[in-house]
């Protein structure tokens, strides 16, 4: 079934030089529990076409509906609530002069989130489902590593119990063992609760191995959409070939792949 | 001989609780003209390594700094302030990770080159220095090296602001090029540009490149021979080829096992932290 609808969507931005196109004409369906790759370079789109999801811009033309709601750009808070963000920064996504515990808890307050008095154990729950221990709501962010931050961006979004979670580049900034941690509880996640990703990256290979369908953008436009095997077996542009061609790959079965994909570089 | 001779080097930082050791005991060695790649996680000493070959961290109070770092026959523990200050920028270079937050804001790329050029020759000429400027920009494929020299950091893209700090550091024709990352927060395919442009670049001054990396897929594309290093310990090393044929130490062979495969073998299991990633450094030879 499909969860979010975005139809003939576009976003024009005024400026000094001119207009400039962020997004043009997009459609797109994600469909309930699956993870879909939003993939492309900066300056694609993809981060734009992010922020009309999560009402945090208006679009210029086009229609968004979340399960056939139609989504305008004054959301409600429970049309807020239910797509979360999880940022690719994880250090500058949390307040620091907050414990983890109160930037967790942020969200349970403004969504009204269960009794009061019952919310902390909520936030404990949230941070043990993302494999931090309970006590870890009383520490600063400072005091995590970078993975840890991460977890705790996700349990932050996990916690309002969102329909849709739009992750946008969630370990570009983590070393190669603690990304395999963070993308395998991701994937634990959505498939114990049957949760449903948009995934923002430019990391190709990482699309693989999560991904069940990708979308591709090149300077606002769609330019390829379709599942993920079909397009690393038989990418259509030129584009998505030069995007798998640029993946630095580590053994000779990849080196294969790539050089009857892309040429190789 | 070596270019670049690291022998037992040991860095320790002095906090509140007393010493913190960070790097017990390294050594490696690039050759002249060699590209050698120091991969391993955050934390593990592979930034604080370059620092200390550029002379920066010995600075500071805070850091002990024990062993040899021989930089062109001499030792960069013991030289005076003056001395490693006069290297830097001169014999060796560096390339950061984020160019743009790297060169100053305030200032046009020109005044930028202007004073890394005055470094080696302090009476260079304005008209020389911009010709050398183009010319090196030139060498870095930018089609339009007048209108870059004229603009500011913040007026260029990502990957143009990359090509400039290459062509920075490479201008003095330094012996050593110390790449930290150089690329990893600019796009896939920008970062592959990045890197071919270093390669051929490097290649042609004569330069020799510690890479410092957490990737191993940009390691391998790069480097002719690699250090892995865990908590301030050397555990493998030897020529890229047949390190990444057959990775023998535990930790090396979890960091390959980490990494994502665009032939999709799943998403990679992570093996525990073990002792066995604290075992004796395991070496392919290889080392000039």
């Amino acid at each position: 079934m499909t969860l979010l609808s975005l139809r003939n969507l576009s976003k024009t931005f005024k400026t000094p030089a001119g207009l400039v196109h962020a997004v043009r004409d997009v459609s797109l369906d994600v469909v309930e529990s699956e993870c879909l790759a939003i993939v492309g370079e900066s300056g694609s789109g993809k981060t734009t076409l992010a922020n009309m999801i999560l009402g945090n811009l208006a679009p210029t033309e086009g229609a968004i509906t979340l399960a056939g709601a139609p989504l305008g750009p004054q959301r409600s808070p429970s049309e807020r609530r239910a797509i979360q963000l999880v940022q690719q920064n994880p250090l500058s996504a949390l307040n620091p002069k907050r414990t983890i515990g109160a930037s967790v808890r942020l969200g349970l307050d403004t969504y009204q989130i269960g009794p009061r008095a019952n919310r902390w154990h909520l936030v404990e729950d949230a941070l043990e489902a993302v494999g931090l221990p309970r006590e870890m709501r009383h520490r600063a962010p400072s005091a995590l590593s970078g993975g840890q931050r991460q977890r705790v961006g996700i349990a932050r979004a996990l916690s309002v119990a969102p329909r849709l979670l739009v992750l946008d580049e969630p370990t570009s900034a983590l070393d190669v063992l603690v990304q395999a941690r963070v993308l395998r509880l991701l994937n634990d996640l959505r498939e114990t609760r049957g949760l449903t990703y948009l995934f923002i990256t430019h990391d190709l290979a990482v699309v693989r191995n999560v991904a069940a369908r990708i979308a591709v953008f090149q300077s606002g436009r769609l330019v390829e959409e379709g599942p993920t095997e079909a397009i690393f077996s038989a990418p259509k542009t030129d584009y998505t070939r030069a995007l798998i061609a640029a993946v630095p790959v580590v053994d000779a079965a990849e080196l294969a792949l790539r050089n009857s994909i892309g040429g190789g570089s | 001989m070596s270019l670049l001779d690291i022998q037992g080097l040991k860095l320790s930082f002095r906090d509140l609780r007393g010493l913190t050791e960070v790097l017990h005991g390294i050594s490696l060695r690039v050759s002249a003209g060699e590209r050698v790649a120091l991969v391993g996680e955050s934390g593990s000493g592979k930034s604080v390594t370059a620092r200390i070959v550029l002379g920066l961290l010995q600075e500071t109070q805070k850091a002990l700094i024990s062993g040899e770092v021989v930089f062109d026959g001499q030792d960069v523990n013991r030289m005076a302030p003056q001395a490693r200050a006069a290297l830097r920028g001169v014999d060796i270079s560096m390339i950061f990770q984020d160019p743009t937050s790297s060169l100053n804001p305030t200032f046009t790329i020109e005044r930028q080159f202007v004073e890394v050029l005055r470094r080696r020759e302090n009476k260079l000429s304005r008209k020389d220095c911009d010709a050398k400027a183009m010319q090196m920009l030139a060498a870095t494929s930018i089609a339009d090296p007048a209108r870059v020299l004229a603009s500011y950091p913040f007026q260029l893209s990502g990957g143009m602001n990359q090509r400039v700090m290459i062509a920075m550091a490479l201008a003095n024709r330094p012996k050593l090029l110390l790449a930290d990352e150089p690329g990893t927060a600019l796009d896939v395919t920008v970062q592959a540009q990045t890197l071919a442009l270093m390669r051929r670049l490097v290649a042609d001054h004569d330069a020799a490149v510690l890479l410092i990396s957490h990737n191993l897929g940009v390691v391998r594309e790069f480097a002719d021979r690699v250090y892995v290093i865990y908590r301030g310990r050397i555990v493998e090393d030897g020529p890229t080829q047949a390190l990444f044929a057959d990775p023998r130490h535990a930790y090396t062979r979890a960091l390959m096992a980490a990494v994502p495969r665009i032939t999709g073998e799943g998403i990679p299991d992570v093996p525990e932290i073990s002792s066995d990633f604290l075992a004796p450094q395991v070496s392919h030879g290889g080392d000039q």
